[in-house]
Protein backbone atom coordinates (compact mmCIF):
# COMPACT_ATOMS: atom_id res chain seq x y z
CA UNK A 1 0.00 0.00 0.00
CA UNK A 2 2.75 1.93 0.46
CA UNK A 3 4.38 1.96 -3.01
CA UNK A 4 1.24 1.62 -4.88
CA UNK A 5 -1.25 4.46 -2.97
CA UNK A 6 1.31 6.40 -0.76
CA UNK A 7 -1.27 9.14 -0.39
CA UNK A 8 -4.15 6.60 0.88
CA UNK A 9 -1.10 5.72 3.74
CA UNK A 10 -0.34 8.91 4.51
CA UNK A 11 -3.90 10.45 5.22
CA UNK A 12 -5.00 6.94 7.14
CA UNK A 13 -1.71 7.52 8.70
CA UNK A 14 -2.18 11.20 9.88
CA UNK A 15 -5.89 10.01 11.61
CA UNK A 16 -3.88 7.26 13.26
CA UNK A 17 -1.76 9.96 14.38
CA UNK A 18 -3.78 12.18 16.00
CA UNK A 19 -6.10 9.73 17.66
CA UNK A 20 -3.03 8.68 19.41
CA UNK A 21 -2.00 11.80 20.27
CA UNK A 22 -5.73 12.56 22.03
CA UNK A 23 -5.77 9.59 23.61
CA UNK A 24 -2.38 10.23 24.67
CA UNK A 25 -3.58 13.74 26.45
CA UNK A 26 -6.04 12.00 28.80
CA UNK A 27 -5.54 13.83 31.88
CA UNK A 28 -5.88 12.97 36.02
CA UNK A 29 -9.01 14.45 36.52
CA UNK A 30 -10.37 12.67 33.33
CA UNK A 31 -9.67 9.27 34.73
CA UNK A 32 -11.38 9.71 38.30
CA UNK A 33 -14.86 8.44 37.51
CA UNK A 34 -17.43 7.35 34.71
CA UNK A 35 -18.41 11.29 34.36
CA UNK A 36 -14.92 12.61 33.45
CA UNK A 37 -14.10 9.58 31.07
CA UNK A 38 -17.41 10.11 29.15
CA UNK A 39 -16.46 13.85 28.59
CA UNK A 40 -13.01 13.01 27.67
CA UNK A 41 -14.75 10.51 24.55
CA UNK A 42 -16.55 13.10 23.95
CA UNK A 43 -13.80 15.42 23.19
CA UNK A 44 -11.84 13.08 21.69
CA UNK A 45 -14.45 11.75 19.08
CA UNK A 46 -14.95 15.26 18.06
CA UNK A 47 -11.26 15.86 17.08
CA UNK A 48 -10.75 12.61 15.26
CA UNK A 49 -13.99 13.59 13.73
CA UNK A 50 -13.55 16.68 12.45
CA UNK A 51 -10.17 16.11 11.69
CA UNK A 52 -11.81 13.36 9.60
CA UNK A 53 -14.16 15.62 8.48
CA UNK A 54 -11.41 17.86 7.20
CA UNK A 55 -9.19 15.67 5.14
CA UNK A 56 -12.23 14.44 2.86
CA UNK A 57 -12.87 18.28 2.94
CA UNK A 58 -9.10 18.42 1.44
CA UNK A 59 -9.82 15.24 -0.79
CA UNK A 60 -12.49 16.95 -2.25
CA UNK A 61 -10.41 19.59 -4.56
CA UNK A 62 -9.52 16.90 -7.42
CA UNK A 63 -6.80 18.16 -8.49
CA UNK A 64 -5.57 16.57 -11.60
CA UNK A 65 -2.57 14.00 -11.02
CA UNK A 66 -2.77 13.87 -7.42
CA UNK A 67 -5.52 11.10 -7.29
CA UNK A 68 -2.49 8.68 -8.78
CA UNK A 69 -1.37 8.67 -5.15
CA UNK A 70 -4.44 7.29 -3.82
CA UNK A 71 -4.38 4.73 -6.77
CA UNK A 72 -6.95 7.13 -8.92
CA UNK A 73 -10.03 8.98 -8.97
CA UNK A 74 -12.43 6.26 -8.34
CA UNK A 75 -10.52 4.85 -5.07
CA UNK A 76 -9.42 8.28 -3.88
CA UNK A 77 -13.45 8.84 -3.61
CA UNK A 78 -14.08 5.85 -1.93
CA UNK A 79 -11.38 7.25 0.57
CA UNK A 80 -13.47 10.50 0.72
CA UNK A 81 -16.99 8.84 1.41
CA UNK A 82 -15.33 6.72 4.06
CA UNK A 83 -13.83 9.89 5.66
CA UNK A 84 -16.82 11.20 5.55
CA UNK A 85 -18.51 8.33 7.39
CA UNK A 86 -15.99 7.91 9.98
CA UNK A 87 -16.69 11.52 10.63
CA UNK A 88 -20.17 12.00 10.26
CA UNK A 89 -20.18 8.64 13.42
CA UNK A 90 -18.02 9.86 15.47
CA UNK A 91 -19.23 14.00 15.45
CA UNK A 92 -22.74 12.42 16.48
CA UNK A 93 -21.56 10.26 19.25
CA UNK A 94 -19.78 13.88 20.52
CA UNK A 95 -22.63 15.83 21.95
CA UNK A 96 -24.13 12.53 23.09
CA UNK A 97 -21.48 11.41 25.62
CA UNK A 98 -20.77 15.42 26.07
CA UNK A 99 -24.50 15.02 27.36
CA UNK A 100 -24.18 11.50 29.51
CA UNK A 101 -20.72 13.19 30.80
CA UNK A 102 -23.05 15.81 32.30
CA UNK A 103 -26.05 13.67 33.26
CA UNK A 104 -24.73 12.96 36.66
CA UNK A 105 -25.77 16.03 37.68
CA UNK A 106 -29.33 15.21 36.39
CA UNK A 107 -30.89 15.35 33.46
CA UNK A 108 -31.06 18.44 33.26
CA UNK A 109 -27.58 18.93 33.41
CA UNK A 110 -27.48 16.70 30.60
CA UNK A 111 -29.84 19.02 28.35
CA UNK A 112 -28.04 22.56 29.74
CA UNK A 113 -24.98 21.00 28.65
CA UNK A 114 -25.72 20.55 24.26
CA UNK A 115 -28.51 22.87 24.46
CA UNK A 116 -27.10 25.96 26.29
CA UNK A 117 -28.44 29.57 26.26
CA UNK A 118 -28.51 31.02 22.80
CA UNK A 119 -25.52 33.43 24.09
CA UNK A 120 -23.61 30.83 24.04
CA UNK A 121 -23.22 30.32 20.13
CA UNK A 122 -20.19 28.45 19.54
CA UNK A 123 -22.17 25.46 21.13
CA UNK A 124 -24.60 26.53 18.49
CA UNK A 125 -22.55 26.88 16.00
CA UNK A 126 -21.10 23.58 16.56
CA UNK A 127 -24.84 22.17 16.05
CA UNK A 128 -25.08 24.04 12.91
CA UNK A 129 -22.01 22.52 11.33
CA UNK A 130 -23.44 18.76 12.69
CA UNK A 131 -27.35 19.40 10.99
CA UNK A 132 -25.38 21.29 7.99
CA UNK A 133 -23.41 17.67 8.03
CA UNK A 134 -26.35 15.35 8.12
CA UNK A 135 -27.94 17.28 5.18
CA UNK A 136 -25.21 17.08 2.71
CA UNK A 137 -24.45 13.69 3.60
CA UNK A 138 -27.34 12.23 3.61
CA UNK A 139 -27.64 12.14 0.12
CA UNK A 140 -24.53 10.85 0.22
CA UNK A 141 -25.62 7.54 2.27
CA UNK A 142 -29.01 7.48 0.36
CA UNK A 143 -30.79 7.95 3.82
CA UNK A 144 -34.37 9.00 1.72
CA UNK A 145 -33.51 6.70 -1.52
CA UNK A 146 -31.14 7.01 -4.36
CA UNK A 147 -30.38 10.53 -4.71
CA UNK A 148 -30.44 12.75 -7.76
CA UNK A 149 -27.19 13.33 -8.97
CA UNK A 150 -27.17 17.34 -9.48
CA UNK A 151 -28.89 17.59 -5.73
CA UNK A 152 -26.38 15.50 -4.06
CA UNK A 153 -23.87 17.84 -5.84
CA UNK A 154 -25.55 20.68 -5.06
CA UNK A 155 -26.13 19.93 -1.06
CA UNK A 156 -22.04 19.24 -1.36
CA UNK A 157 -21.39 22.34 -1.43
CA UNK A 158 -22.86 22.62 2.24
CA UNK A 159 -19.85 21.15 2.95
CA UNK A 160 -18.15 24.62 2.74
CA UNK A 161 -20.43 26.26 5.85
CA UNK A 162 -20.56 23.29 7.96
CA UNK A 163 -16.33 23.16 8.10
CA UNK A 164 -16.36 26.71 8.82
CA UNK A 165 -18.87 26.50 11.74
CA UNK A 166 -17.19 23.30 12.91
CA UNK A 167 -13.95 24.91 12.93
CA UNK A 168 -14.95 28.24 14.88
CA UNK A 169 -16.91 25.77 17.50
CA UNK A 170 -13.97 23.84 17.51
CA UNK A 171 -11.27 27.37 18.22
CA UNK A 172 -13.77 28.27 21.21
CA UNK A 173 -14.04 25.30 22.76
CA UNK A 174 -10.60 23.28 22.36
CA UNK A 175 -8.75 22.32 25.16
CA UNK A 176 -8.17 18.53 25.24
CA UNK A 177 -4.98 19.06 23.45
CA UNK A 178 -1.88 21.13 24.10
CA UNK A 179 -2.45 24.79 23.05
CA UNK A 180 0.29 24.92 20.46
CA UNK A 181 -0.92 21.68 18.93
CA UNK A 182 -4.46 22.30 18.74
CA UNK A 183 -3.98 25.61 17.38
CA UNK A 184 -1.37 24.33 14.59
CA UNK A 185 -3.93 21.12 13.82
CA UNK A 186 -6.63 23.46 13.16
CA UNK A 187 -4.85 26.00 11.50
CA UNK A 188 -2.74 23.42 9.06
CA UNK A 189 -6.15 21.13 7.86
CA UNK A 190 -8.43 23.68 8.40
CA UNK A 191 -6.45 25.92 5.49
CA UNK A 192 -6.19 22.68 3.62
CA UNK A 193 -9.81 21.87 3.39
CA UNK A 194 -10.62 25.61 2.60
CA UNK A 195 -8.03 25.61 0.23
CA UNK A 196 -9.63 22.35 -1.22
CA UNK A 197 -12.91 23.72 -1.25
CA UNK A 198 -11.80 26.91 -2.70
CA UNK A 199 -10.19 25.67 -5.60
CA UNK A 200 -13.11 22.91 -6.18
CA UNK A 201 -15.60 25.46 -6.35
CA UNK A 202 -14.35 28.05 -7.55
CA UNK A 203 -11.02 28.14 -9.52
CA UNK A 204 -11.45 24.83 -11.07
CA UNK A 205 -13.74 26.17 -13.30
CA UNK A 206 -11.29 29.12 -14.58
CA UNK A 207 -8.11 27.34 -14.56
CA UNK A 208 -9.02 23.69 -14.43
CA UNK A 209 -11.17 23.39 -17.29
CA UNK A 210 -10.04 22.82 -20.75
CA UNK A 211 -12.11 24.10 -23.81
CA UNK A 212 -13.22 21.71 -26.65
CA UNK A 213 -15.93 22.18 -29.11
CA UNK A 214 -17.81 18.87 -30.86
CA UNK A 215 -16.61 18.32 -33.83
CA UNK A 216 -18.74 15.12 -34.54
CA UNK A 217 -21.24 12.98 -32.99
CA UNK A 218 -20.57 9.33 -33.87
CA UNK A 219 -24.06 6.87 -33.43
CA UNK A 220 -22.02 4.16 -32.47
CA UNK A 221 -25.77 2.27 -31.15
CA UNK A 222 -28.78 3.57 -30.69
CA UNK A 223 -27.52 4.24 -27.01
CA UNK A 224 -23.98 4.74 -27.61
CA UNK A 225 -22.37 7.91 -29.13
CA UNK A 226 -18.96 8.61 -29.64
CA UNK A 227 -18.10 12.55 -29.11
CA UNK A 228 -15.27 14.25 -31.45
CA UNK A 229 -13.79 16.95 -29.50
CA UNK A 230 -11.85 19.58 -30.84
CA UNK A 231 -9.90 21.70 -28.99
CA UNK A 232 -10.09 25.40 -28.89
CA UNK A 233 -7.17 27.28 -28.07
CA UNK A 234 -3.79 25.83 -27.20
CA UNK A 235 -3.86 24.96 -23.94
CA UNK A 236 -5.24 20.79 -24.77
CA UNK A 237 -5.80 18.75 -22.22
CA UNK A 238 -2.34 15.88 -21.61
CA UNK A 239 -3.31 12.39 -20.23
CA UNK A 240 -2.66 8.95 -20.39
CA UNK A 241 -4.87 6.22 -22.48
CA UNK A 242 -7.26 5.03 -20.54
CA UNK A 243 -7.91 8.02 -18.50
CA UNK A 244 -11.37 9.97 -17.76
CA UNK A 245 -12.36 13.46 -17.56
CA UNK A 246 -15.28 15.45 -16.27
CA UNK A 247 -17.38 16.76 -18.97
CA UNK A 248 -19.60 19.92 -19.03
CA UNK A 249 -21.27 20.30 -21.87
CA UNK A 250 -23.13 23.90 -23.01
CA UNK A 251 -25.88 23.24 -25.17
CA UNK A 252 -29.38 24.52 -24.44
CA UNK A 253 -31.08 22.54 -26.56
CA UNK A 254 -30.07 19.25 -23.79
CA UNK A 255 -32.98 17.91 -22.13
CA UNK A 256 -30.76 17.60 -18.97
CA UNK A 257 -27.13 18.43 -18.12
CA UNK A 258 -26.50 21.54 -19.48
CA UNK A 259 -23.65 22.78 -18.18
CA UNK A 260 -23.50 20.22 -15.72
CA UNK A 261 -20.43 18.36 -15.11
CA UNK A 262 -20.37 14.51 -15.44
CA UNK A 263 -17.10 12.17 -15.60
CA UNK A 264 -16.74 10.02 -18.74
CA UNK A 265 -13.92 8.01 -20.22
CA UNK A 266 -11.38 8.86 -22.71
CA UNK A 267 -11.99 6.13 -25.82
CA UNK A 268 -8.69 8.52 -27.62
CA UNK A 269 -5.21 7.50 -28.00
CA UNK A 270 -3.14 10.74 -26.50
CA UNK A 271 -1.53 10.80 -29.78
CA UNK A 272 -4.15 11.81 -31.91
CA UNK A 273 -5.22 15.56 -32.17
CA UNK A 274 -9.07 15.46 -31.08
CA UNK A 275 -10.11 14.17 -28.02
CA UNK A 276 -12.94 11.04 -28.48
CA UNK A 277 -15.49 10.48 -25.60
CA UNK A 278 -17.51 7.11 -25.93
CA UNK A 279 -20.74 7.81 -23.80
CA UNK A 280 -23.35 5.85 -23.10
CA UNK A 281 -27.05 6.04 -22.54
CA UNK A 282 -27.33 5.16 -18.11
CA UNK A 283 -29.04 8.48 -16.84
CA UNK A 284 -30.94 11.40 -17.67
CA UNK A 285 -27.62 13.77 -18.74
CA UNK A 286 -26.02 11.15 -20.60
CA UNK A 287 -29.31 10.12 -22.39
CA UNK A 288 -29.55 14.23 -23.42
CA UNK A 289 -26.13 14.05 -24.61
CA UNK A 290 -26.55 11.55 -27.11
CA UNK A 291 -28.30 14.45 -28.79
CA UNK A 292 -25.87 17.16 -28.53
CA UNK A 293 -25.39 19.20 -31.92
CA UNK A 294 -22.59 19.64 -33.18
CA UNK A 295 -20.63 22.96 -33.05
CA UNK A 296 -21.44 22.95 -29.27
CA UNK A 297 -18.95 24.19 -26.44
CA UNK A 298 -17.76 21.65 -23.56
CA UNK A 299 -15.32 22.03 -21.37
CA UNK A 300 -13.47 19.20 -20.09
CA UNK A 301 -11.65 18.84 -16.53
CA UNK A 302 -8.92 15.90 -15.99
CA UNK A 303 -7.59 13.67 -16.07
CA UNK A 304 -8.37 11.17 -13.81
CA UNK A 305 -7.34 8.37 -13.08
CA UNK A 306 -4.66 5.39 -12.78
CA UNK A 307 -6.02 2.14 -14.28
CA UNK A 308 -2.34 1.62 -16.46
CA UNK A 309 -0.03 2.70 -13.74
CA UNK A 310 3.14 3.39 -16.08
CA UNK A 311 5.48 0.75 -14.36
CA UNK A 312 2.84 -1.90 -15.26
CA UNK A 313 4.21 -5.10 -16.48
CA UNK A 314 4.27 -5.43 -20.49
CA UNK A 315 2.32 -8.93 -20.19
CA UNK A 316 -1.72 -7.98 -19.80
CA UNK A 317 -5.19 -9.52 -19.56
CA UNK A 318 -7.73 -7.03 -20.34
CA UNK A 319 -11.07 -7.82 -18.89
CA UNK A 320 -14.07 -5.69 -20.16
CA UNK A 321 -17.65 -5.86 -19.56
CA UNK A 322 -20.19 -4.32 -21.20
CA UNK A 323 -19.40 -0.18 -21.43
CA UNK A 324 -16.06 -0.94 -19.48
CA UNK A 325 -14.67 -1.50 -22.82
CA UNK A 326 -14.07 2.04 -23.09
CA UNK A 327 -10.59 2.82 -20.93
CA UNK A 328 -9.75 -0.52 -23.13
CA UNK A 329 -10.73 1.15 -26.10
CA UNK A 330 -8.70 4.34 -25.40
CA UNK A 331 -5.26 1.93 -24.83
CA UNK A 332 -5.67 -0.23 -27.38
CA UNK A 333 -5.98 2.74 -30.01
CA UNK A 334 -3.23 3.97 -28.79
CA UNK A 335 -1.24 0.76 -29.00
CA UNK A 336 -2.33 0.14 -32.54
CA UNK A 337 -0.58 4.27 -32.91
CA UNK A 338 2.46 3.14 -31.36
CA UNK A 339 3.11 0.36 -33.79
CA UNK A 340 5.08 -1.60 -31.25
CA UNK A 341 4.60 -5.10 -30.81
CA UNK A 342 2.25 -6.24 -27.22
CA UNK A 343 1.50 -9.17 -25.17
CA UNK A 344 -2.16 -8.21 -24.55
CA UNK A 345 -4.98 -10.72 -24.36
CA UNK A 346 -8.59 -8.59 -23.91
CA UNK A 347 -12.00 -10.75 -23.30
CA UNK A 348 -14.62 -8.76 -23.89
CA UNK A 349 -17.26 -9.61 -22.04
CA UNK A 350 -21.13 -8.56 -23.12
CA UNK A 351 -24.66 -10.27 -22.89
CA UNK A 352 -24.77 -10.61 -26.85
CA UNK A 353 -23.02 -10.03 -30.61
CA UNK A 354 -25.52 -7.23 -30.51
CA UNK A 355 -24.00 -4.98 -27.36
CA UNK A 356 -20.34 -5.91 -29.02
CA UNK A 357 -19.61 -2.69 -29.10
CA UNK A 358 -16.73 -1.43 -31.04
CA UNK A 359 -15.84 -5.34 -31.10
CA UNK A 360 -15.33 -4.79 -35.00
CA UNK A 361 -12.28 -2.07 -34.12
CA UNK A 362 -10.79 -4.23 -31.43
CA UNK A 363 -10.37 -6.99 -34.02
CA UNK A 364 -9.09 -4.83 -36.82
CA UNK A 365 -6.41 -3.60 -34.29
CA UNK A 366 -5.91 -7.37 -33.64
CA UNK A 367 -4.98 -8.38 -36.73
CA UNK A 368 -2.56 -4.91 -37.43
CA UNK A 369 -0.86 -4.69 -34.27
CA UNK A 370 1.00 -7.57 -33.40
CA UNK A 371 0.55 -9.55 -30.20
CA UNK A 372 -2.99 -7.99 -29.39
CA UNK A 373 -5.79 -10.65 -28.85
CA UNK A 374 -9.17 -10.37 -28.44
CA UNK A 375 -12.17 -12.98 -27.28
CA UNK A 376 -15.41 -11.81 -26.89
CA UNK A 377 -17.36 -13.59 -24.10
CA UNK A 378 -21.42 -13.79 -24.74
CA UNK A 379 -23.02 -14.37 -21.96
CA UNK A 380 -26.35 -15.26 -23.47
CA UNK A 381 -24.77 -18.40 -25.02
CA UNK A 382 -21.71 -19.30 -22.14
CA UNK A 383 -23.18 -18.10 -19.11
CA UNK A 384 -20.88 -16.26 -16.55
CA UNK A 385 -17.29 -15.98 -17.16
CA UNK A 386 -15.55 -19.24 -15.56
CA UNK A 387 -11.76 -20.54 -15.05
CA UNK A 388 -12.66 -22.46 -17.65
CA UNK A 389 -13.43 -20.07 -20.20
CA UNK A 390 -10.12 -17.96 -19.51
CA UNK A 391 -8.16 -21.00 -19.58
CA UNK A 392 -9.24 -22.38 -23.01
CA UNK A 393 -8.20 -18.52 -24.16
CA UNK A 394 -5.30 -17.33 -22.30
CA UNK A 395 -3.52 -20.31 -20.71
CA UNK A 396 -1.06 -17.85 -19.03
CA UNK A 397 -3.57 -15.80 -16.81
CA UNK A 398 -0.83 -16.23 -13.78
CA UNK A 399 1.81 -14.73 -15.78
CA UNK A 400 0.06 -11.22 -16.52
CA UNK A 401 -1.12 -8.54 -14.67
CA UNK A 402 -5.17 -8.35 -15.31
CA UNK A 403 -6.93 -5.11 -15.60
CA UNK A 404 -10.57 -5.15 -14.83
CA UNK A 405 -13.21 -2.82 -16.03
CA UNK A 406 -16.86 -3.32 -16.17
CA UNK A 407 -20.32 -3.55 -13.75
CA UNK A 408 -19.86 -3.98 -9.90
CA UNK A 409 -20.25 -7.93 -10.50
CA UNK A 410 -18.31 -8.71 -13.19
CA UNK A 411 -15.47 -6.66 -11.54
CA UNK A 412 -16.05 -9.28 -8.17
CA UNK A 413 -15.87 -12.11 -10.65
CA UNK A 414 -13.22 -11.43 -12.52
CA UNK A 415 -11.16 -10.66 -9.72
CA UNK A 416 -11.83 -13.34 -7.83
CA UNK A 417 -10.86 -15.77 -11.56
CA UNK A 418 -7.92 -13.84 -12.06
CA UNK A 419 -6.71 -14.36 -8.03
CA UNK A 420 -7.57 -18.39 -8.39
CA UNK A 421 -5.81 -18.00 -10.99
CA UNK A 422 -2.51 -17.70 -9.43
CA UNK A 423 -2.68 -14.05 -9.94
CA UNK A 424 -0.84 -11.63 -7.47
CA UNK A 425 -3.12 -8.80 -5.51
CA UNK A 426 -0.64 -6.10 -6.71
CA UNK A 427 -1.16 -7.22 -10.77
CA UNK A 428 -4.66 -7.05 -10.46
CA UNK A 429 -6.49 -3.60 -11.67
CA UNK A 430 -9.92 -2.85 -11.50
CA UNK A 431 -11.65 0.56 -12.33
CA UNK A 432 -15.62 0.83 -12.02
CA UNK A 433 -17.86 3.11 -12.67
CA UNK A 434 -19.98 3.91 -9.17
CA UNK A 435 -18.63 7.10 -8.08
CA UNK A 436 -20.38 6.32 -4.57
CA UNK B 1 -21.85 1.31 5.57
CA UNK B 2 -24.88 2.99 4.31
CA UNK B 3 -26.75 1.72 7.14
CA UNK B 4 -24.49 1.68 9.72
CA UNK B 5 -24.51 5.55 9.25
CA UNK B 6 -28.31 5.85 8.68
CA UNK B 7 -28.56 3.50 12.20
CA UNK B 8 -26.55 6.31 13.97
CA UNK B 9 -28.32 8.84 12.07
CA UNK B 10 -31.83 7.66 13.69
CA UNK B 11 -30.34 6.31 17.05
CA UNK B 12 -28.81 10.03 17.66
CA UNK B 13 -32.03 11.53 17.04
CA UNK B 14 -34.13 8.86 19.00
CA UNK B 15 -31.72 9.78 21.96
CA UNK B 16 -31.48 13.29 21.42
CA UNK B 17 -35.54 13.15 21.65
CA UNK B 18 -35.59 11.06 24.48
CA UNK B 19 -32.94 13.49 26.18
CA UNK B 20 -34.75 16.91 25.51
CA UNK B 21 -38.69 14.78 26.49
CA UNK B 22 -37.26 13.82 29.95
CA UNK B 23 -35.81 17.38 30.50
CA UNK B 24 -39.38 18.65 29.65
CA UNK B 25 -41.79 15.53 31.24
CA UNK B 26 -38.91 16.13 34.67
CA UNK B 27 -40.66 18.08 37.69
CA UNK B 28 -38.29 21.23 37.91
CA UNK B 29 -37.28 21.57 34.69
CA UNK B 30 -37.35 25.05 34.53
CA UNK B 31 -35.77 26.03 38.33
CA UNK B 32 -36.72 29.45 38.84
CA UNK B 33 -34.12 31.47 40.46
CA UNK B 34 -30.51 31.52 41.36
CA UNK B 35 -30.24 29.85 44.96
CA UNK B 36 -28.89 31.17 47.42
CA UNK B 37 -25.18 31.40 47.83
CA UNK B 38 -24.20 33.02 50.82
CA UNK B 39 -24.34 31.91 54.34
CA UNK B 40 -22.86 29.05 56.10
CA UNK B 41 -26.04 27.34 56.31
CA UNK B 42 -25.13 24.80 53.30
CA UNK B 43 -22.69 22.44 53.91
CA UNK B 44 -20.22 21.64 51.72
CA UNK B 45 -20.51 19.01 49.53
CA UNK B 46 -19.01 17.20 46.53
CA UNK B 47 -15.67 15.49 46.39
CA UNK B 48 -13.13 18.53 47.03
CA UNK B 49 -14.60 19.50 50.13
CA UNK B 50 -14.45 16.26 51.88
CA UNK B 51 -11.11 17.75 53.01
CA UNK B 52 -12.24 20.50 55.04
CA UNK B 53 -14.24 19.78 58.31
CA UNK B 54 -16.70 22.18 58.63
CA UNK B 55 -17.20 25.45 56.91
CA UNK B 56 -13.92 27.37 56.58
CA UNK B 57 -12.87 31.29 56.28
CA UNK B 58 -10.28 32.11 53.52
CA UNK B 59 -8.78 36.08 52.76
CA UNK B 60 -8.20 36.61 48.97
CA UNK B 61 -4.51 36.19 50.17
CA UNK B 62 -4.96 32.85 50.86
CA UNK B 63 -6.74 32.64 47.65
CA UNK B 64 -4.54 34.06 45.83
CA UNK B 65 -1.98 30.99 46.33
CA UNK B 66 -4.04 28.63 44.30
CA UNK B 67 -3.94 30.67 41.13
CA UNK B 68 -2.70 27.91 39.11
CA UNK B 69 -5.34 25.42 36.53
CA UNK B 70 -3.76 23.06 38.54
CA UNK B 71 -4.64 24.75 42.22
CA UNK B 72 -7.33 26.86 41.31
CA UNK B 73 -9.49 28.31 43.67
CA UNK B 74 -11.67 31.43 42.91
CA UNK B 75 -13.97 33.74 45.53
CA UNK B 76 -17.54 33.89 44.17
CA UNK B 77 -20.35 35.64 45.64
CA UNK B 78 -18.37 35.38 49.40
CA UNK B 79 -17.59 31.83 49.33
CA UNK B 80 -14.54 29.78 48.19
CA UNK B 81 -14.92 26.91 45.67
CA UNK B 82 -11.61 24.94 44.57
CA UNK B 83 -12.45 24.28 41.08
CA UNK B 84 -9.56 22.31 40.38
CA UNK B 85 -11.25 19.08 39.42
CA UNK B 86 -14.07 21.10 37.53
CA UNK B 87 -11.77 22.75 35.06
CA UNK B 88 -11.48 20.08 32.90
CA UNK B 89 -15.22 19.38 32.43
CA UNK B 90 -15.81 23.56 31.82
CA UNK B 91 -16.70 23.68 28.45
CA UNK B 92 -13.99 26.32 27.28
CA UNK B 93 -10.57 26.22 26.92
CA UNK B 94 -8.99 26.36 30.21
CA UNK B 95 -7.00 29.13 29.49
CA UNK B 96 -10.01 31.59 29.92
CA UNK B 97 -10.72 29.98 33.36
CA UNK B 98 -6.65 30.61 34.34
CA UNK B 99 -6.84 34.58 34.91
CA UNK B 100 -9.38 33.95 37.47
CA UNK B 101 -7.60 31.54 39.46
CA UNK B 102 -6.66 33.04 42.69
CA UNK B 103 -8.82 35.69 43.01
CA UNK B 104 -12.55 37.21 43.08
CA UNK B 105 -13.95 35.20 40.23
CA UNK B 106 -18.01 36.96 40.88
CA UNK B 107 -17.71 39.16 37.46
CA UNK B 108 -16.64 36.18 35.73
CA UNK B 109 -19.09 34.21 36.88
CA UNK B 110 -21.98 36.89 36.10
CA UNK B 111 -20.67 37.96 32.87
CA UNK B 112 -18.81 35.04 30.82
CA UNK B 113 -17.21 38.34 29.56
CA UNK B 114 -19.69 39.02 27.64
CA UNK B 115 -22.31 40.50 29.65
CA UNK B 116 -24.37 36.91 30.35
CA UNK B 117 -25.04 35.46 33.47
CA UNK B 118 -23.81 31.47 33.93
CA UNK B 119 -27.59 29.03 34.48
CA UNK B 120 -29.03 28.54 37.45
CA UNK B 121 -27.47 24.89 37.10
CA UNK B 122 -24.09 26.04 36.44
CA UNK B 123 -24.64 27.83 39.69
CA UNK B 124 -26.01 25.08 41.43
CA UNK B 125 -23.25 23.01 40.10
CA UNK B 126 -21.00 25.01 41.91
CA UNK B 127 -21.82 24.49 45.14
CA UNK B 128 -20.66 21.53 44.88
CA UNK B 129 -16.89 22.71 44.74
CA UNK B 130 -17.49 24.90 48.17
CA UNK B 131 -14.66 24.80 50.53
CA UNK B 132 -15.31 27.98 52.66
CA UNK B 133 -16.34 31.78 52.64
CA UNK B 134 -14.73 34.55 51.57
CA UNK B 135 -13.62 36.92 54.73
CA UNK B 136 -11.61 40.14 54.89
CA UNK B 137 -8.30 40.83 56.32
CA UNK B 138 -5.54 38.48 57.46
CA UNK B 139 -5.67 34.95 57.40
CA UNK B 140 -8.80 33.03 59.45
CA UNK B 141 -8.59 29.84 57.91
Amino acid sequence: MIRRHPGQFALWLAVVVVSIVVLASIRGPDLLGVSGMLDFLGRASAIVGLVMLLLAAALSARLPGFDRWFGGLTSLWRTHHLLGAGSLLLLMTHPLLLALAAADDGVGSAMARIFPALSDWPVWSGWAALVLMMIFLAPSFHFFGRPDYQRWKWLHRLAGPAVLLGLIHTYQYGRTLAPAIESALWTLLGLLALAALVWHFALSRRFGRRRYAVERVIMVANNLVELVLEPIGRRQLQYRAGQFVYLTPFDEMLSAGHAEEHPYTLSSSPLEDRLRIAIKDLGDASRAIQTIRPGSKVTVEGPYGNFFPDDAPPRQLWIAGGIGITPFLGRARHLALLVQPVDVHLIYCVQDEARARFLDEFQQIAVRLEGFQVTPHFFYRQGPLDHAFIDAHCADTAERAVFICGPGPLNQLARKLALGAGVGRADIHTEDFELV
Amino acid sequence: MRKLVYTTFVAFWAATGMLLALHLLSPNHNPAVVPEVVGSAIEPAGETAGAVPGPAHFTLQEIARHDRLEDCWMAIEGSVFNLTDYIPRHPTRPELLESWCGTDATAGMRTKGNDSDHSPRAWRMLERYRIGDLVAGESAG
